[in-house]
Order: C-alpha cells, then structure tokens, then sequence
C-alpha cells in the first residue's frame, strides 16, 4: 500500500469561521470550445459547463467552475473513475478538447461562517461586496500573493482551491490572518 | 507645585479618568482624551525640544499633525520606542513615557545650543558648501559629527514586536476628514444609497466646529457645536456607513486607490494592547472620493517667530475650548485676518488676559465688534518686529507699519506676554488632492491654492476647497454632494446659516522690521530651521526652481513636509523673483501625507510571511532527513543532506560519488510540467522547440531547446509523447510559470488556429529521480512486471507501471550521465513513492542527492543549466549546442534571429571548459577571465558560470562563457581574484564520459 | 495601482495582469524571406508613447487570457480593452 500524504492542514475553528481540509477529492480541468465538447462534457457530467464568466454550476455534489472562456474545473466527492474515465475517452481521445486529472495539482480548503470574506479581503485585492451576497460565484485572484481559485457555494461558505505547493504556506497565511479577526 | 493651566470644564475629556504619564522623566497628570500636548499644556510645559539645526528652543505651536516642533520620542528604550511622534497628536495613556528628542544632554541644557549663537556661520546650503572638501575626511570627522549633532530621535535597535496587518476595502463613496464638511457629505452619501465610509484622523469626529460655540454662529438657530454634535449622533445611526476613527489617510493614488492608517493601539496603555494589532494599513479602493481633508493656519514670518510660547490662534482656541487649557495668562494675539479674534473672545470669555495686534488698518466684522466691546486693546496697523524670552517667550516688541506695509516706523512698544497667538489667514490642504494628480488653481484674492482639475472620481469640499466661512462651507459641501452624487434632496438644503464675514483682508508674506534681514530670524520652516533670509540667499545664488530652492535651504523637508509655511516661502520667491504665484506653482506633495511606521507598511509580511514559501509533497521525508534548503524561485529544494557533521563540500563530495558508483535519488518534483493535448500538438511543438517532433514515437522522450523570437535560449526540458495527440512538456523549475504563459501567449495571439491545449500538471506529480549503474535493479524491484532491458525499455523512453496499484510515468532520462529514472506519481502519494524507493535502494546504498549534486554532476557532462549557464545572451551555436537545430524546419520561435548579422558574430561568447592548472584550485563563479593583466583597460573576455570539484575526476572543472572561446580550446587563460590569480585553460565542456557509455551501463 | 477590465472576468487589481507590450504587432508568417532589418523592426522597435497607446494585457492570475488594452500612458487612463483578434473600438 502507498500511503496519502497531505499538507499539515487541520481542521481549525476561529470566531465565525471554520476552516477544513477536504481531501481526497477528484478534480478535472477540461478544457474546449466546440459544440461537441460543450454537448459531450454536459451529457456525461449531467451538468452544464457555464458559460458565464464568474459562475459554477452545481448537481448533487459535483460542481463545474468556469475558469475561462475555454476552460473549467469539475470537482466533487463522487466523481468515480468511471467518469473520468469516459470524459477522457469521449473528448480527449476523440479530440474534442482536453480532459486532464488535476486531483493533486489543487489542495480543496473550505472555509466557512460570517467571517469568511474578513479573512479573504486581508489579502485580496478582489471586490467581495457583490460576491458574498450571491452563491454558485467563482473567482480566480490572489490571496496573499498566491493564485486561488473561490467558489462560493453557499453564502459564507466557500471552497478555497490553492496548488499543492502552496497550499501549506497559505494555510499557515489564513491561519494568522484568522487569529486577529 | 507647578501651576495648573487646566482652567475650564470640557465635555470632551472625562475627567473621571486621571492618567498619569512621563515626560523626559517627570510626572505629570492628564485626562482620558488629551493628548500629549494638551496634557504637557495644562502643567504649564511649553518647551518641548531643539530645532535642528540651531537647537533653539521650541514649543509647541499647533494642534494637529501640521506640528513642526513638538515632535517627541515615545516609550523608554528598547523595542517599543519611537521616534518622531507628534504631541499634538498622541493621545496620553496610563504609564506613558515621552521624552525630548534633538537634545544634549537635555532639552533645557542644550550644547547643541550654540549653534544659535554661531548662526551667521551657518547659511542656507551650509552642509553643501563645507563638507565638500577634503573627501577623505567625510568619513572620519564630517559625517560622524553631524550624526552626533542632527538627526530627529533615536530608532529602536531591537525588532518591532507589535503586529500589523494590511485589509481591503471597497466602497461607492469614500469620505475623508470628519469636520463639517466631512460629516455632511457622509450623511448625504449615505441617505442616497452609498456604501460610505467616512475617515477621521482624530479620537472623535467634529473638526472645528464642534467647539465652535459663538454666540455670532447659527446653524437652524443653534449654535454649530450643538448642531453639529447633533448630526454626529444621527450618521452613526445609518446604516451604509462606516465610520473609522484614528484613521489617517497615507496615500491617494491614481484609480482612487488609496492607502489609509488605522490606529488601533497608540492610545492604549501596554497592558491593554498585548498581543493585539498595533495599526491597520486599509488598501481602499472607492469609486468616488470625497476630500474634506479642511485647511490650515497660516504662521506670520517675523523675527524670532519661533519662541516657545508662540503658538496658531486656532490651535490656542482648540486648547481652551476643546481641552479647557490656557496657553498662558497673558496672551498677545498677532493677526491678519477675523478668524483670531475667535480665539480672543473665547479666551476673554475665560478671564485670560488678551491683547491684538493686526497688520489690518480696521475690520468691520462683528466679531471685532464684539472683542472692542468686551475691552480688548486692539493695535490696528502694527507688526510685531521681535520677541524676547529663550525657553518661553516673555515679551514682544511691536511697531507700527509704513501705508505700503514694507517698512516700520515710529517708536517700539514692548508687551509683556507668556503667549502669542499668530495667525496669517488659512491654507487649503490639498495635498491629497495633488497626490492622486490633480492639478491646482490659484486664488489671488485670499492666496491659496485650490483644487481645479481632478484625475479621477473625487471633488474637495469645505476649507480644502477653499471655502472658509461657515455659510459657504455648509452650502457648498451641499450643492456639490449632490451634484457629484446625483442626489435630488438632501437633509441640508434649507439650513439657515449666520456667521460673520471677512471684508479686510491683508497679506504680507515677510513682514517689515526694524533691522536689516540679516540681523533677524524669521522662521519659514520651524523643524529644519529655514529662514527666510536663507530663500532670499539661496536666489541670490541663483537658485530660481522652487524644487532647487527647497532642496538647497531644506525648507519644507522636514517630518511635516514644511505643512504650515511653504506658501510664506512660495510667496518670499515669487516677490523677490518678480514672478505671479500662480504661475510658479508649488513643491510636490508626495505620500505619506503624514509619516508611517515600517510596521504598517509590511503588515504581517514578516518572518515566515516575508516571502511565498512552496514545498515539495517529498519535503517532509528531507526535513527528518536533515536536508539543508536552497531556495530555487519560491521553491525550497533539498540542497545537500550532510551526514555526521559533513561540511556542505564533504557532503557533496560523497554524494556525487555514491551517485555514480551505485545509486542517488533526488526529488525533482519542482520540475514545471505541461499537459499538452491536441490534433495540432506535434506541430505546437515543433515551432516552440528549435528541434523536429514530428516523428518522435510514442512512448518516447526528446530533449527540447526553447528560445526567445531574439534567438537566445529561454527555457529546456524533457518532453515525452504519451499519445498520438498527448505530450507532457518538463521545464525548468524557475521558468514552469513563464514558460506557461509565453506558450498560451503564442496560443492564444499568433496561431489561434492550432487546435492545442495547455494545462498545468506540476503540483499534480511527485518526481523521485534515480540515477546510476544500480538504478535498474532498484526500478526492477519496484516495477517487477515491467521489462527493463534496452530494448524494451531503453534510453529516452517512456512506460507506465503500477506501484502498489498506483499508475505511475516512468521516464528513462538523464540528468547526469549515468543511466537513471524519473518516476512520476501522483502527489498525494509522492512521500510514500520517495520512501518505497529508498527501501528497495538500501541494500545499493542508494543516496539521498541535493541540487548542489545534481549540479556537479550535470556540470561533469557538460550539461547546461539555463539561467546559470545562460543569461538571456546566449544562443544554442553560442553554446555549440548546433546539434539541436532542425535545418529542416521552416520556422520555430527564434529560428530567424540565429541568423542575424549579430549573432552569427565569430567572436561572440562561447560556453566553453575550463581546467585550472592546479587540480585542487576550485574557481569562483561569476569571476571574471582575461588574456592579458597587463592591457589598460583590461579586456575582461568573459565569466565562469559553474564551479565544482569534482569527486569523480578528482579535479576541479568549471563552466565558462568566453569571448570567441570556441576558438580557444588549449589555451592559456587568466582569472584574476583579489588576492591571486589564477591560471586556467580552455577545454572542452564535458568532462566525463564524453561518449555516453554510461548512459546504458 | 489600476484598475483593469478584463473582457472575460471584469474589473481586477493591477496586481493580477501582467503587461506585454505594444499591441498589434504581428509574427511575419514567412521570417526567412525577411531582411535583417525588417526582422529588426518587428524584434526590438517599439513605440513607446507618451499619450494613448495600443497594449496587450494578460489577466495573469485570471482567466490567463491575453487582450488589448488602449491606455493613455501619460495619466494611465484606459479608454478601451477588447479581445485578441479583435479590432479597436473605432473611436
Ligand atoms: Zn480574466
């Protein structure tokens, strides 16, 4: 057996705010901007990709992030291999696009209570007014000089995605931002 | 018992609340709300610290962060001092200590002192024109004499323990200053549906009207402190604004970005602040900007201005009124203009004793009115021409003016005094303003500067503006609110204002005396000891910028950026040069608009959080392992793992050997790798790459060379066919990001039209390398399926095989010669992959290897680093690496540039070898390499690139670039050091195996 | 600091764009059949103004999709941002 190691991340509790590693979990860019990519990947995930910058679209627990005009990142606890398997066989092979497992390139934190978007703004350049009030939202920007992706799937409650080898420095950043609340 | 100068009830301090503090080692008593002026004030200290250069005497003049002289040190010594502190602006805390900063041995024995009596010796650019000569003494007397004597307090040598963070904020409307204006705009802000927020450098919003409590000033019948006292109750209620108190704003930059202080511990007393944050550095980005940042008093420029004693009207008014202190029991007040005759009421109405002296022949304001009926003795046309008194001003010598006001005439009047209240009308301050790129306009009826065209969303209202009379104000700031913020009503609109009206008014920037200039001080800028004697030497000289003239006299360079009289100097060089004001503008306003800490500005970018830290999923395996760190971009690689004591050279040492005798293993997880799928992959690559892909099979692996267009290498790597259509793409470590970027670039900008996808795989694999003749058998006990002989499985290829159930990509590639893997496994099981491969290694020794290794050992092949060995000048024929361009290839990124008249130059830079002729001496990297010592200039031909001492030949090699070195191999060289030189020759650049046999040993 | 509009995400910080020079600079398609002088010319000169200039932007720590910016370098105003590809708003 091969054992799973994470970044030091616990769950952590702080005045309105809950932090929480939530791994293992799969991860999917996709990528593509033909029809039949759009079709093929829906049909398979059982959700639309959205189209609509800044958005997720969520079904059961899987959720499609829009990332870019061509872009996305599909996540959840039960995405099983045989999905993968099949987004990989009916777009990558068939060249509709690109499927690729990012599982382990992004360490999923959530982050959750009223003080969710205090912590964030200490380190973000990026405007939560209109965000915090709206769910299914997503943001890519820097927190704390490091690239995140922000899904906010539930007011308050947001899925925080850092690459792996940065995630325990930002982790550590969150912690110490979240002690001076 | 020292007198009480605490001499009426104020609303404004809670006198329930006593608080005892030190200053320069005495004990002195305050109340909660005062600050460190106003506490020193009320026990009768006035003296508070020397000026700079002369070491006069100084006290404290003003109320606000304007203050040029009282500026004190804070805390006793240790880490929690600092330095620089206006009184006028820290608020007293319980165990407070203060002290005198600019002193020898103390602030009322100065020795410094003598400069003042030396004075005449010491002009405007004094430490130009001494310290120029001889030079070598700069060092040994000049320098270390002016340290001892100047300087503004003492920095703490111990690190700053109080924390700091930084915070965002965003909103439709930002409001800055919390007087009237101030509160007014946030109030209409607000009621139109606005987030707001409204900053005020102070304790407690109001500005100056909130003790404004003449009878002659109405708002809706009250008198403005009630009213306004009123609205402060009503905004706190709404519910889009925020208010932030002890907030000072640092900077206002383009976009309405602006930086704000908040200051959340400086008030409190050091228990009450453990382990909370000091100060608050918001990073605020506001749609629109309301400027209410109000205006200053003005000083009058007359000889010896600079007694302690000598204080602005308005601040002296905001001590009796505001903070119930008397600046002394017999005030003179020195005027130009109505507004200090505010002061005079209010003092009168508390029994202290005023006399006025006015520049002005007469005013018919009632307030005038009022101060002639309450028995004030007015002297109307009298200038005050020198005061008397060394640590506190004792007495004034006043004359009466000339019609033309340029000269004195009749006899003297001396008037005894403790206080003299000055006042020479109001500066908006539009520093702000200016700050975010707005240029400025000049008034010539009042002589100030104002606002006129804005760079971004943002109006000034209020003083700042320009409007100094209360009905204006409250009107304005109306009318303009609502035009900026399109609100149709406002709870403003019909106010009903009275207020006295300015009708006389007088200026006269540098007024007349009775002596020559020479013989008289008149103060233009207080903290660095500028007179306006200097401005007029300095013009002489012929110094004509105002930036030259300030530079050249320091006026206006001090802490307080010159706040309160760079309009008397702007107005001294306008008259002397005969040029209009208007035109000859001011001196930059830069931020901060007032001093900030260090603290504030790198927030908690300290210690663990000064710099982005990544690690591998392998890191933890190197820490138990006791691996020293090098710091590869924001990487932190395994540099070397020293055993028993090993020295970083020992421990290399027998790394490199164990590498090539049996086995190592390095993690190489940092490595960028790109996910590359599409019908046009090939060709993608074969335009990135300088080398044909096209036929590359499936299952194996190619080196790649990537340029920049200019033709000089930018990145390299291996990259492996997994498919048909499915490339992964390895980079160096410090160019994965840029690497990225530029091929999206390409992409996305130049050939839309390639169907190619891109995505980032770098985090998402774990990479353990092992290299050496027993590197097959630790892979054949790992994989056991998998079929390693050279036919199946040879160099430069590619197989996947399952570890536990794990799939991982195994490439037979190598970084040092020898014959080597690279396993690739996801990374969550990356540790567990490192320590399985340790395990099966044991019993081949294998070795743990840093990047200090993998360096020596690429370095015995000759192989390159990019970013080392290269620095963005060198090409591939540069590095003779001709073997890796297509001659086929119509074009790849960079291919024209090969063949440009520059870079197809003989004698450009070559890499080349290098050996020294002693084997043991082991070159520096970066030393320089010449031909001949002797040449004047000495030719320097180039520079070593990589330095090792090589365990496996037992010698030292190095890697140089050399000026037309390809045509050099065998010849003699010099690298000259600072002790020595050193001689070397010119060889080839790999030193080991040249002919690969290792590779499929 | 300013303010950029992506075309895809909206108005971001600075701080996530890179800058990538002069816009509407194409690659030749055919670069052997160039001059070393016409090679030169699409290599190293730049404009450079002071006033309104034509900029490429990538919305790096974004959506990392390259666009074009039209921005008056000398008060860092930005009259217009669109797509690659995409000709300037004629105004
Ligand atoms: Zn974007």
């Amino acid at each position: 057996m091969l054992n799973i190691n994470y970044p030091k991340i616990e769950k952590k509790d702080y005045p309105n705010l809950e932090l929480n590693l939530v791994e293992p979990i799969h991860k999917l860019n996709l990528r593509g901007k033909s029809r039949d990519f759009f079709t093929k990947a829906g049909r398979i995930l059982s959700i639309m990709l959205p189209p609509e910058p800044n958005t997720s679209a969520t079904i059961k627990s899987i959720s499609a992030l829009w990332l870019s005009p061509d872009e996305w990142m599909v996540y959840g606890k039960d995405i099983e291999k045989n999905l993968m398997l099949s987004l990989d066989s009916e777009i990558s092979k068939l060249n509709l696009g690109s499927v690729t497992d990012v599982s382990d390139q992004w360490v999923l934190i959530n982050m959750r209570g009223k003080n969710v978007f205090e912590v964030l703004s200490k380190g973000s350049s990026f405007d939560f007014n209109q965000f915090k009030n709206n769910k299914n939202v997503v943001v890519q920007t820097l927190l704390n000089h490091v690239d995140v992706i922000l899904h906010h799937n539930d007011i308050n409650n947001v899925d925080l995605f850092v690459r792996k080898s940065f995630s325990e420095h930002l982790w550590l950043w969150i912690n110490d931002s979240s002690s001076f609340l | 018992m020292s007198e009480n100068f605490r001499s009426s009830e104020t609303k404004f301090l809670d006198k329930t609340n006593r608080i005892s503090f030190k200053y320069n080692g005495k004990k002195y008593y305050g109340y909660k709300g005062d600050t460190l002026a106003s506490a020193l004030l009320s026990n009768g200290v006035h003296l508070i610290g020397r000026s700079f250069k002369y070491h006069r005497p100084r006290g404290i003049m003003t109320c606000g962060s304007e203050e040029p002289n009282a500026i004190v040190q804070i805390g006793g010594s240790g880490s929690f001092t600092e330095p620089n502190v206006r009184a006028t602006e820290q608020e007293i805390y319980e165990g407070l200590e203060a002290s005198s900063q600019n002193c020898w041995p103390s602030v009322e024995f100065d020795v410094g002192g003598i400069n003042n009596f030396i004075s005449p010796v010491i002009p405007a650019g004094f430490y130009y024109k001494t310290f120029m000569w001889p030079k070598k003494l700069w060092y040994s007397l000049y320098e270390p004499a002016i340290r001892m004597s100047a300087g503004l307090g003492k920095s703490p040598t111990q690190p700053d323990p109080e924390l700091y963070d930084h915070n965002h904020l965003h909103c439709d409307v930002l409001v800055v200053g919390g007087g009237i204006s101030g509160i007014l705009a946030a109030s209409i802000s607000a009621d139109n549906g606005n987030n707001t927020v409204l900053i005020d450098d102070k304790n407690s919003l109001g500005g100056s009207t909130i003790f404004q409590d003449d009878e002659n000033f109405k708002i809706d019948d009250e008198i403005p402190s009630v009213w306004l006292n009123n609205q402060i109750k009503n905004i706190k209620n709404k519910k889009n604004l925020i208010i932030k108190h002890r907030t000072s704003l640092a900077a206002y930059h383009s976009y309405n970005y602006l930086l704000a202080r908040e200051n959340l511990a400086d008030h409190k007393s050091l228990d009450e602040r453990s382990n909370k944050l000091r100060q608050r550095l918001w990073k605020i980005r506001a749609k629109k900007v309301i400027l209410a940042t109000g205006a200053i008093e003005r000083p009058l420029i007359f000889n010896n201005n600079d007694r302690p004693g000598v204080m602005l009207a308005n601040s002296v008014k905001k001590y009796i009124d505001y903070f119930g202190v008397r600046c002394g029991n017999k005030n003179v007040i020195f005027t130009n203009n109505d507004s200090a005759y505010e002061t005079a009421i209010s003092l009168n109405k508390k029994g202290i004793n005023v006399t006025i002296v006015d520049i002005r022949n007469n005013s018919s304001s009632i307030l005038v009115k009022n101060a002639k009926n309450a028995g004030i003795k007015i002297y109307w046309n009298h200038t005050v021409v020198d005061t008397k008194g060394y640590r506190r001003i004792k007495s004034i010598q006043i004359m009466k003016m000339s019609d033309d006001g340029t000269n004195v005439i009749g006899s003297k009047i001396n008037l005894v005094c403790d206080n003299l209240s000055i006042s020479g009308g109001w500066t908006p301050m539009v520093h702000l303003f200016t700050q975010s790129g707005g240029k400025l306009k000049f008034r010539d009826s009042d002589q100030v500067f104002l606002p006129n065209t804005a760079m971004s969303d943002q109006i000034s209202i209020g003083s700042c503006n320009g409007d100094f009379e209360l009905d204006d104000v409250i009107k304005n700031t109306n009318s303009e609110c609502k035009n900026f913020l399109s609100a149709s009503v406002t709870d403003y609109d019909s106010l009903t204002i009275s207020c006295p009206k300015q009708k006389e008014s007088k200026n006269i920037w540098l007024l007349p005396n009775d002596k020559p200039l020479g013989k008289t001080k008149p103060f233009l800028d207080f903290q660095n000891d500028s007179t306006a004697k200097d401005i007029k030497l300095a013009m002489r000289e012929g110094f004509k910028s105002i930036e030259h003239v300030k530079r050249y006299t320091t006026t206006g360079m001090g802490t307080d950026q010159g706040k309160l009289a760079n309009m008397h100097a702007l107005g001294i060089i306008s008259e002397t040069a005969g040029v209009k004001m208007g035109s000859l503008g001011t001196t930059t306003f830069r931020p901060p608009y007032t001093p900030l800490t260090f603290g504030t500005i790198v927030g908690r970018n300290v210690g663990t959080f000064f710099d982005i830290i990544r690690k591998t999923p392998i890191h933890e395996w190197h820490e138990n392992h006791k691996a020293k760190f090098e710091n590869v971009g924001q990487w932190k690689r395994a540099w070397y793992y020293p055993k028993n004591n090993e020295s970083m050279h020992q421990a290399v040492q027998r790394e490199s050997k164990a590498a090539r005798e049996s086995a190592g293993i390095l993690d190489a997880s940092t490595l960028g790798k790109i996910d590359i799928k599409g019908t046009d992959a090939s060709e993608f690559l074969n335009r990135v790459y300088t080398n044909a892909w096209s036929k590359l099979a499936i299952g194996k692996c190619r080196y790649g060379l990537m340029l920049n267009e200019d033709g000089m290498v930018y990145d390299d790597g291996v990259t492996t066919r997994l498919e048909e259509n499915h490339y992964v793409m390895t980079t160096t470590t410090g160019g994965a990001a840029n690497v990225l970027s530029k091929l999206e670039d390409y992409l996305q900008t130049e050939w839309p039209e390639l169907d190619v996808w891109l995505t980032s795989v770098t985090d998402h694999y774990a990479t353990a390398s092992i290299c050496g003749p027993n590197s097959k058998n630790i892979l054949k006990k790992l994989f056991p399926k998998l079929e390693f002989n050279d036919e199946n499985f040879p160099h430069m290829s590619f197989k996947n095989a399952e570890l536990n159930g794990i799939n991982c990509r195994i490439m037979r590639i190598s970084f040092t010669g020898e014959h080597s893997y690279e396993i690739n496994i996801e990374s969550k099981y990356g540790k567990s992959l490192w320590e399985n491969c340790i395990e099966a290694g044991k019993e081949f020794n294998i070795t743990p290897y840093g990047t200090e290794t993998m360096h020596l050992l690429r370095a015995e092949k000759g192989f390159i680093i990019v970013g080392q060995d290269t620095d963005g000048t060198m090409t591939p024929i540069d590095l003779q690496m001709e073997w890796i361009i297509s001659k086929k290839k119509y074009d790849f990124i960079g291919k024209r540039s090969l063949y440009r008249s520059d870079t197809m130059r003989e004698d450009r830079k070559h890499l080349v070898g290098l050996l020294t002729d002693n084997p043991r001496e082991i070159l520096e990297e970066g030393a320089q390499i010449v031909q001949d010592e002797k040449k004047q200039p000495i030719e320097m031909l180039g520079h070593v690139t990589s330095s090792y001492f090589s365990p496996n030949l037992n010698k030292s090699i190095a890697l140089a670039v050399v000026k037309n070195g390809k045509k050099l191999k065998g010849q003699k060289l010099l690298v000259p050091m600072k002790d020595k030189t050193i001689n070397v020759t010119v060889s080839d650049f790999v030193f080991f195996d040249s002919k690969n046999e290792r590779l499929n040993a | 600091m300013f303010i950029i509009t992506c075309p895809f995400c909206g108005e971001r910080d600075q701080s996530e764009f890179s800058a990538g020079g002069e816009a509407h600079i194409v690659r030749p398609k055919q670069p052997t059949e160039l001059s070393d002088d016409e090679w030169a010319d699409f290599l190293f000169m730049r404009k450079n103004i002071k006033g309104v200039q034509f900029e490429r932007w990538n919305h790096a720590h974004g959506c990392r999709k390259w666009f074009n910016v039209i921005r008056d370098t000398s008060n860092d105003k930005i009259h217009a941002v669109y797509k690659m590809g995409e000709k300037p708003p004629s105004d």
